[in-house]
């Protein structure tokens, strides 16, 4: 039985019990090649095929999961949890009409996957076209094809199909005591990576990583995008989830219409964005996709709910009811963030003296509530009169993210960008921070 | 088909297959501010085919069973491809091959125990943390039973039956700010191990009293006591991860090439041992291999490796069990287990004397480490000033980083006390496990703080 077949079956189960309910199929094929020590290592397949069902019994919740066959079983193990569920009485979206959004490139359906071994083979040569003396221990191709089904008793009856590329590789060059360490690492909806590019990035950032420079004082700090994505991700996002609002474990808990930001500050969540990693036409709970405006104009503007939260906050869903996988029932998550300011250009940046940070380690143990942050620049390297001079070692940043986001501006530089393939997905581009701490 | 038949019929086209099949249960349960957030169960099936075709490997997964005959024939193929892009040679280090089953025994069965239950639990925790200085509560229990079947070619044959049981408690405060405080406790047993949470209640309610006066660290470079819990996670995150047979041969470990190495001061013991009993215990790894305890420093110098069957072979060392994989839908992978590092003779006042300014950092909010680089970032959840030998401001957001082998070498006391806590160990899979040691004083690490 296919995903789209078994959801209609469940859907059936729970009409027959005259409950109201949804259920949620992911199919989801992954091939995974590896490269160790510079060649290609093994690969790997998987196809996974699931079903969450949600029923709505007596105005109680009940969860529960199966795979494809299982229906049945399934469907009377969520109305058996529905007994010990919380009363919340649910709005199931009704059908309506869902634009289209591209996420799903046939080129990687149709291609990808017989020539998985060629792009990883082009990934390592990218790398040891650099220097002889860079190692690279080891690198990733996932190619990723799925589709997603929902239904509700309702009248919802959603598919997408959609897909991947994720790749990356390390690069090393060895030392007595400690080794020079980089990682690239891009992933995109499209055929469009450059497998020899990245590869060759990967080995050039190491390159680059040979001199040593110390750290300068009270100098502004220049964040790539992806620690931008990480940093924003973990401090300021969790401010923006209407739970959190609600329970007032936000920093923007009443400041909607106040200014937050640098008034060039733009943050939206889009996952109607052209091939956005977050992006799709409908959520995990069959809404609409739309662009909701979080800041705007350095002004906080909105935040974000699912079904059940926006029933709790007063308010109505919009669109961000997120699965990790057919596991877990949904909850509310980013799903596309995108970032816009300035628009400088990225190079402008580089022009006086600052400190350069390409990745950021430990993000995650920032502060959700009070935005506070203290992280390990890494890899990070000293910028002076606009020469990109030897790397830091050992470099602390630390500072409330939602502050700083006062005196943020922001380069034109838009890359697709993620912390966790299930999580937080953002298209951001490079910034330049002030007042910073930086220790070490 | 069944699974023997299908391994005699690979076992004849390759070099070396087995299949690992899955079945898992899970239930999970959410309790925000006393209201029931979620309450989850499921059951799902699945195999994990691997095969090594010369120096080629292939791994192939499936949900269905009955493709599972399909699943190996793909894994096989799969393997003969990649034999011919690999130049470097690949084996497995020999293991004693069993033929066994072995449940991890239940004092009580988590199957037996109802979800009204678990739920009652849960509110009887939510009403011990209901205190006036805690704003919101947020209490997880979540519970597995996996029952895994092994089969190779070269005639391992494992049953098991292991469960686990994992509780959250999470509280927040409001002072100037707002603050979390945070708790896990975690076990390879049943549903008793939920009368260990009431013991840390007591724990994170201190931890978020002492957040909620706490004021900002000072930066800069400076001496570190870290508590048991937070020596665990050092151990695991700094020196573990780089301890990983696979990170060292694939030259990506900052401990390559230092077996017999003094890499740590005379007092450092720390050892990986599934046999424990802790959270990441386990009786088989995923390749069939019985637990064992690893000395991984013995005394300061470093002794072994976590090493499963292939970096093994290429290490010319034997496999200590160290495969693990999250569940059938991935390959396994080299990890941990229940780290520790073994306590020493000192008492924590001893450790305070003479100390005019640092840190004692308690528990983790997180971390992330290079192993190549062998750099760490870890975050205390709550930390206090030492002035002049005598603990005094409490401090929150305290975030400390160095190299491994320095800091390892920097440990100038360990005390005598030993706590063991749990936590989940991300390496592109979700691996249970737990970490401890005793008190642990570090002469000068960096701490990033906004003062």
């Amino acid at each position: 039985m296919n995903i789209t077949e078994s959801v209609k079956e469940a859907l059936t189960h729970i009409e027959e019990r005259g409950l109201q309910g949804d259920v949620y199929g992911v199919r989801k094929r992954t091939i995974t090649y590896t490269i160790q020590k510079g060649e290609l290592f093994d690969s790997s397949e998987f196809e996974d095929l699931g079903l969450g069902i949600r029923v709505v019994k007596n105005g109680r919740i009940g969860f529960g999961y199966c795979v494809p066959g299982a229906e049945e079983k399934g469907v009377s193990r969520a109305v058996e949890l529905s007994r010990v569920s919380q009363l919340v009485d649910i709005p199931l979206p009704t059908a309506e009409m869902v634009p289209p959004v591209k996420v799903c490139d046939q080129k990687i359906v149709d291609e990808a996957d017989g020539k998985g071994a060629e792009l990883i083979q082009m990934l390592i040569d990218g790398a040891h076209s650099v220097k002889d003396d860079i190692v690279l221990p080891f690198g990733i191709l996932s190619i990723i094809t799925g589709k997603r089904v929902i239904g509700n008793t309702s009248g919802v009856f959603l598919e997408e199909e959609s897909t991947a590329l994720f790749s990356g590789v390390a690069a090393v060059i060895s030392g007595e005591r400690t080794s020079l360490y980089a990682e690239k690492i891009k992933c995109s909806r499209q055929f469009d990576i450059d497998f020899y590019q990245l590869g060759a990035e990967a080995a050039q950032k190491v390159d680059s990583m040979r001199e040593k420079s110390a750290v300068v004082p009270g100098l502004p700090v220049i964040v790539c995008p992806d620690a931008l994505a990480q940093l924003i991700g973990f401090a300021v996002i969790p401010s923006f989830l209407g739970e959190n609002v609600r329970k007032g474990k936000s920093l923007y808990h009443e400041k909607v219409g106040h200014p937050v930001a640098s008034d060039r500050l733009v943050i939206t969540d889009d996952p109607t964005r052209e091939w956005g990693l977050g992006s799709g036409k409908f959520d995990d709970e069959g809404c609409s996709s739309g662009e909701t405006a979080l800041i705007a104009g350095g002004i906080l503007k909105n935040f974000l709910y699912d079904l059940k939260e926006g029933v709790k906050s007063g308010t109505e869903s919009t669109g961000n009811g997120v699965r990790a996988d057919f596991k877990t029932p949904p909850e509310t998550e980013s799903r596309n963030i995108v970032v816009r300011g300035q628009g400088h250009k990225r190079d402008s940046f580089f022009e006086g003296d600052a400190i350069y940070v390409d990745g950021v380690m430990g993000a995650h143990t920032a502060n959700p509530v009070s935005g506070d942050f203290s992280v390990v620049a890494n890899p990070a390297w000293l910028i002076q009169r606009g020469e990109k001079k030897g790397r830091l070692d050992g470099v602390m940043i630390s500072g409330n993210f939602p502050e700083l986001l006062k005196e943020i501006e922001l380069a034109d530089d838009y890359t697709k960008t993620f912390f966790d393939l299930n999580k937080f997905k953002a298209d951001i581009p490079t910034a330049r921070l002030k007042n910073v701490v930086v220790s070490g | 088909m069944d699974t023997e038949k299908i391994i005699t019929n690979l076992g004849e086209n390759a070099h070396y297959c087995d299949i690992r099949t899955e079945h898992w249960e899970r239930t999970a349960i959410t309790l925000k501010d006393g209201l029931l957030e979620k309450v989850t169960h499921g059951e799902e099936e699945g195999a994990m085919v691997r095969v090594l075709y010369e120096n080629g490997w292939g791994y192939t997964g499936t949900s269905n069973l009955e493709n599972l005959n399909q699943a190996a024939q793909r894994a096989l193929s799969m393997a003969k491809s990649n034999n011919k892009f690999k130049k470097e040679k690949t084996g497995l280090s020999d293991i004693e091959i069993y033929q066994e089953e072995v449940k991890i025994p239940m004092k009580e069965d988590i199957t037996d125990v109802g979800p009204e239950e678990k739920i009652a639990f849960l509110e009887e925790i939510n009403e011990i943390l209901s205190k006036n200085f805690v704003t919101s509560i947020e209490l997880r229990y979540e519970d597995s039973l996996v029952k895994k079947e092994i089969l190779s070619s070269e005639g391992t044959h494992i049953r098991m039956e292991i469960p686990r049981v994992l509780v959250y408690l999470i509280i927040t405060g409001k002072s100037d700010a707002i603050q979390r405080a945070r708790e896990g406790i975690g076990g390879t047993k049943g549903y008793e191990l939920t009368k260990e949470a009431y013991k840390r209640t007591g724990v994170v309610l201190e931890r978020l009293e002492a957040l909620l006066r706490a004021k900002t660290p000072p930066s800069g470079v400076m001496p570190l006591i870290m508590d048991s819990h937070l020596t665990g996670v050092f151990v695991h995150e700094a020196f573990g991860h780089a301890a990983e047979g696979d990170t060292v041969t694939s030259g990506s470990s900052c401990l390559e090439g230092k077996l017999g190495e003094k890499v740590a001061t005379d007092t450092v013991t720390i050892k990986d041992d599934p046999t424990l009993d802790g959270y990441g215990s386990f009786p088989f790894d995923d390749e069939g291999t019985k637990a064992r305890p690893r000395i991984l420093v013995r005394n300061g110098v470093l002794n072994n490796y976590i090493l499963d069957r292939e970096s093994a072979y290429k290490l010319g060392l034997e496999s200590n069990g160290g495969a693990r994989a999250e569940d059938f839908r991935v390959k396994p992978l080299v990890r941990m287990s229940n780290t520790i590092m073994e306590p020493g003779a000192m008492t924590f006042e001893e450790l305070l004397e003479g100390m005019d300014k640092g840190v004692y950092a308690q528990s983790s909010s997180g971390g992330e480490v290079s192993p190549a680089q062998g750099t760490f970032q870890f975050n205390a959840q709550v930390a206090y000033l030492i002035e002049n030998g005598e603990i005094t401001t409490p401090l929150r957001d305290v975030s400390f980083s160095g190299f491994t082998l320095d800091t390892l070498q920097n440990i100038t006391g360990v005390t005598k006390d030993f706590y063991m806590g749990m936590g989940h160990c991300g390496k592109g899979q979700r691996a249970q496990v737990s970490d401890g040691g005793p008190h642990v004083l570090v002469s000068k690490v960096t701490v990033g703080g906004r003062a």
